[in-house]
């Protein structure tokens, strides 16, 4: 499933971190009502978007420097 | 479900297709287009989403529902329906001088600033001791610090019942005590039955106006 070109491979694996971050994001917003949902939608929900969106980012700034 | 939320849920659902396009088909990024709507779908709506689910998680945080969730916190909520007009609590709850629906975080909440962000990293201590430590019992839990009059006058402060009240303006000197956080509304012998846990079983209750 993961693609050979490596630019790729890393978009589609922060793409995977993201579909789970909002995966858990949805989860917490229909059924965890308490304190509890709210840490998991902040705690794993919101650091599965930063790492998604931070390895997003650094596969951006890998691509930009090895194509010069 | 209420419809804000059954909306950003959908919005979230739609950004994960999105999302998951970019997963399965990679190559799209090859054209400029391409690359445009991965920057938008991988960057721009993960943020709106976080931003709109977490905008309404803090919202329904400051619910009376979301608070009295906890077990602990059950008799607390009990108290909100003590049928006697010397209980602080339980008289704003039932003449609405809070709103219901709001009830602890309109008093227990910080006014100062940043303070919903303090009131909130305070929720957080709260979980951790009831999941991570041994919590005390209901009738043993104590405020962090002292409950500031601030956060009375946030409401009370110029309001005619407070500033023009008998005892009040009894003593010339007590209304300027009381707003400078000298004289305290609670510890002061003046309004100390706020949440009497410790006598719910004997206490008569309110059943509600619906």
């Amino acid at each position: 499933m993961l693609s050979a070109n490596a630019m790729e491979r890393r978009l589609q694996f922060a793409g995977i971190l993201l579909m789970l971050g909002l995966l858990v994001e949805a989860l917490c917003l229909t059924f965890g009502r308490g304190a509890v949902g709210f840490l998991i939608f902040a705690g794993v929900g919101g650091f599965s978007l930063l790492l998604g969106i931070s390895y997003y980012l650094l596969a951006l700034v890998r691509s930009g420097s090895g194509g010069h | 479900m209420a419809t804000p939320y059954a909306l950003i849920v959908l919005f979230i659902v739609f950004s994960i297709v999105l999302v998951s396009i970019f997963v399965f088909r990679p190559g799209i990024t090859a054209t400029r287009g391409g690359k445009i709507m991965a920057f938008l779908v991988l960057f721009a709506l993960p943020l709106l989403c976080f931003g709109l689910g977490g905008a309404t998680e803090m919202e329904h945080s400051k619910s009376t529902k979301f608070c009295l969730s906890c077990h602990i916190m059950e008799p607390y909520g009990q108290s909100l329906r003590v049928d006697d007009p010397m209980h602080l609590a339980a008289a704003h709850f039932q003449n609405h001088r809070v709103l219901p629906g709001e009830a602890c975080y309109t008093c227990h909440t910080n006014y100062a600033m940043f303070g919903g962000m303090k009131a909130k990293f305070g929720g957080l201590k709260h979980i951790y001791v009831y999941y991570l430590t041994t919590p005390p019992a209901p009738q043993d839990i104590k405020l962090y610090e002292p409950f500031n009059n601030r956060e009375c006058l946030h409401c009370h402060a110029g309001a005619r019942s407070f500033e023009e009240g008998a005892v009040h303006t009894a003593d010339p000197d007590l209304l300027p005590a009381i707003k400078a956080n000298k004289h305290s509304c609670l510890s002061s012998g003046c309004h100390e039955t706020v949440h009497d846990v410790k006598t719910l079983k004997e206490q008569k209750f309110w059943k509600g106006a619906g």
